[in-house]
């Protein structure tokens, strides 16, 4: 895929002062849903307020669909961003807010009326429209965010911390909204701290620690770049003690614990591919295999294993 | 600029004029403008009431105006009232001094039914002797002008800009919503134009209309053959060159305040300074004074205060005694500066980084 079809970084550092915001990243971000992890201060909303020029960075280039946000009467055409910053302009309702600013994309009046109607309509926020944003509720004021970064259909969404304050109906909502603008070949960027809830949504994963990039790529990919931190499988079993003399023939096999209710086993190995094969020779023998599942795949384990448990667990 | 571009600017206009306007924060500024019209109009409203009470006065204790100003200051008070017969309001006491003496004073009050004299005395000769003239157009329009350059130029119109344009990024800086400006498909150089115009609108309408007032509640107590007698004549000073004064005062306060909204975290220490210096200008050298903006505004005022005897010795301190810039010199001066500040900030605007932690 070209870069003027991504959002590309390329060698970007952003200082505040002496404070490193972020530091040498370099990322090409294809369409789907993205999601940017870290602890707090990991540079998440620095690299989003770079994408978006609401900062500049102090070296290298940034383009979103090939162009600089240094051209915000291109680039916003084409982006939406709901930031993390929880305030408004004071005195309007969630409606009027939504069309004002629709009235700088340059639509008329009764085009920009149509749109903030149809974008708080997809956040399920019409009945309140006509309220006074400073009388909504935190989730409330998250959707009215929400509905003004897509109110001018955006190819591009950059969405920090979505799903903040979001009851469990509309998170569920919200994230299918997600997937719908990904499946529709839209980038949709989205930074959280609910890291089981980025497990599931996200095509890729963008992992920050104080400024730095990681680790990036799917999930699975980035789990397999880790090669020094032993993958965790869960075997559930009949006889996990014998399961446990076998596995630990393996050389790559560096831990196994039987579960405390006997249930089956917990095994480490650094090469899940060899292991996964193993097992199947392993099964033919007299041990019943009731189930395998990977017990760390997902994104807070990673997580944990590239930047540390008490980082985290933030 | 193109089409596309005047919408983006009549948008954000339209957006900020309505904050603006009924911004609770700005309504020390509405204070600002409407004083002096509340001055006017109470004095439109006394003096003929004063004159009404001296004509009632004079039916029964009128005196011949050539006779009260033929008293002079040490005249007994038997002669005085030989001249002048008896006043319509008189007192006297007895002052203590030093050595436990005691001076006897008073004052007796006269009027012809038009002007009011009060004579003091101070152990039975003429002290003092106060004047009180009815009040006519252009003594009126000399206080109105006085009014405009020391009040309404130099801290209305100024602090009203102060209000208006810094807050036009700094209070969205401080109510974290500057942001949702940023993200929209508008060119950084348009959006500032576009609040400026915004807020050159608002001090406009503020300004100008309180002007306008002042000119009417001035006008207010006399009647219409006066008035008319009066703006009959060509060289008359009239209201519009005072409007245009503050549609120039708004367009250059207002453009350094924008500047000062961007630039600092606290523009009230920028404000300060120039507050500071707008204020020394009629005390600085003549070379120095024409690098205020004031000395370029008053130039342009129609009637300059002059000072005579019977004003306070501080108000004359206020009177400046260096010649005005012409009027083509100071509208060059301050339309230039206002473009090259203007310009400066729309420069600085593209630096513009939201960071509000450390706002």
């Amino acid at each position: 895929m070209s870069d003027s079809a991504n959002i590309t970084l390329d060698n970007v550092s952003r200082f505040y002062g002496e404070v490193l915001g972020v530091n040498r990243v370099t990322l090409s971000i294809p369409p789907g849903i993205t999601s940017l992890v870290g602890p707090n201060g990991s540079g998440k909303t620095t690299l989003m307020n770079l994408m978006t020029g609401l900062v500049r960075p102090t070296y290298g280039e940034i383009r979103v669909l090939g162009i600089t946000p240094s051209e915000p009467e291109k680039l916003f055409r084409l982006v939406g961003y709901s930031t993390q910053f929880d305030s408004f302009p004071k005195g309007l309702t969630g409606f009027q807010f939504i069309q004002s600013f629709l009235r700088f994309f340059g639509y008329s009046s009764e085009k920009s009326m149509e749109l903030a109607g149809k974008a708080i309509e997809q956040v399920g926020l019409t009945d309140a429209a006509d309220r006074k944003i400073a009388a909504y509720s935190k989730g409330m004021r998250q959707r009215i965010k929400l509905a003004q970064a897509i109110a001018h259909d955006p190819k591009v969404l950059v969405l920090d911390e979505p799903l903040n304050g979001l009851d469990p109906l509309v998170r569920a909502e919200t994230i299918a909204l997600f997937r719908q603008w990904a499946d529709e070949g839209r980038h949709v960027i989205v930074s959280s701290h609910v890291l089981h809830e980025v497990d599931l949504i996200s095509d890729r994963v963008i992992l920050l620690t104080g400024g730095y990039v990681v680790a990036e790529g799917q999930i699975h990919g980035v789990r397999t770049e880790i090669q020094e931190h032993p993958i965790q499988i869960l075997i559930r079993c009949d006889r996990p003690g014998a399961l446990a003399a076998k596995v630990f023939e393996q050389e790559h096999v560096v831990a196994a614990q039987i579960l405390p209710d006997g249930s089956g086993l917990l095994v480490q190995t650094r090469d899940a591919d060899r292991f996964y094969r193993q097992l199947n020779h392993l099964a033919l023998a007299d041990i019943r295999i009731e189930g395998v599942a990977p017990a760390d795949d997902n994104v807070n384990s990673v997580y944990q294993y590239l930047v540390g448990g008490e980082e985290a667990s933030k | 600029m193109n089409t596309s571009q005047w919408a983006q600017i009549l948008a954000i206009v339209r957006l900020e004029i309505w904050k603006t306007f009924f911004s609770r924060r700005g309504l020390w500024i509405y204070l600002f403008a409407l004083a002096p019209v509340l001055l006017f109009t109470a004095n439109s409203v006394y003096a003929p009431r004063e004159q009404a009470r001296l004509a009632r006065i004079a039916e029964t204790h009128q005196v011949a105006l050539t006779n009260l100003v033929a008293i002079t200051r040490g005249m007994s008070n038997s002669v005085v009232l030989e001249q002048l017969g008896e006043p319509y309001q008189r007192r006297n006491w007895n002052h203590p001094v030093e050595g436990g003496r005691v001076n006897e004073r008073g004052f007796y009050r006269y009027t012809d039914g038009r002007s009011d004299f009060t004579f003091h005395f101070n152990n039975g000769r003429v002290r003092e002797i106060e004047r009180s003239d009815p009040e006519t157009v252009p003594q009126q329009l000399l206080i109105f002008a006085t009014i405009f350059r020391f009040y309404f130029l130099r801290l209305a119109v100024f602090f009203g800009c102060v209000g208006i344009f810094t807050n036009l990024f700094r209070g969205e800086m401080l109510d974290k919503s500057l942001h949702f400006y940023l993200l929209t498909p508008v060119r950084r150089e348009i959006r500032l134009a576009g609040k400026y115009l915004a807020g050159l609108l608002a001090t406009i309408v503020i300004f100008t209309a309180s002007a306008t007032l002042q000119w009417m509640a001035m006008l207010w107590q006399f009647n219409h053959d006066e008035v008319a007698g009066y703006f009959s004549d060509p060289t008359a000073a009239h209201l519009l060159p005072y409007l245009g004064v503050t549609v120039l005062a708004c367009a250059t306060y207002g453009s350094v305040f924008l500047c000062a909204g961007l630039l600092f975290r606290n523009p009230i220490v920028p404000a300060t300074i120039i507050l500071l210096w707008e204020s020394a200008n009629l005390f600085l050298p003549a070379a120095l004074q024409k690098m205020g903006l004031i000395y370029y505004l008053q130039s342009l005022c129609p009637l300059a205060a002059a000072p005579d005897n019977s004003m306070p010795v501080p108000l004359t301190l206020l009177i400046s005694s260096t010649p005005s810039a012409s009027v083509p010199m100071a509208l060059v001066v301050l339309i230039l500066f206002t473009l090259a500040v203007l310009v400066y900030s729309g420069v600085r605007s593209k630096r513009l980084e939201i960071n509000y932690s450390t706002d």
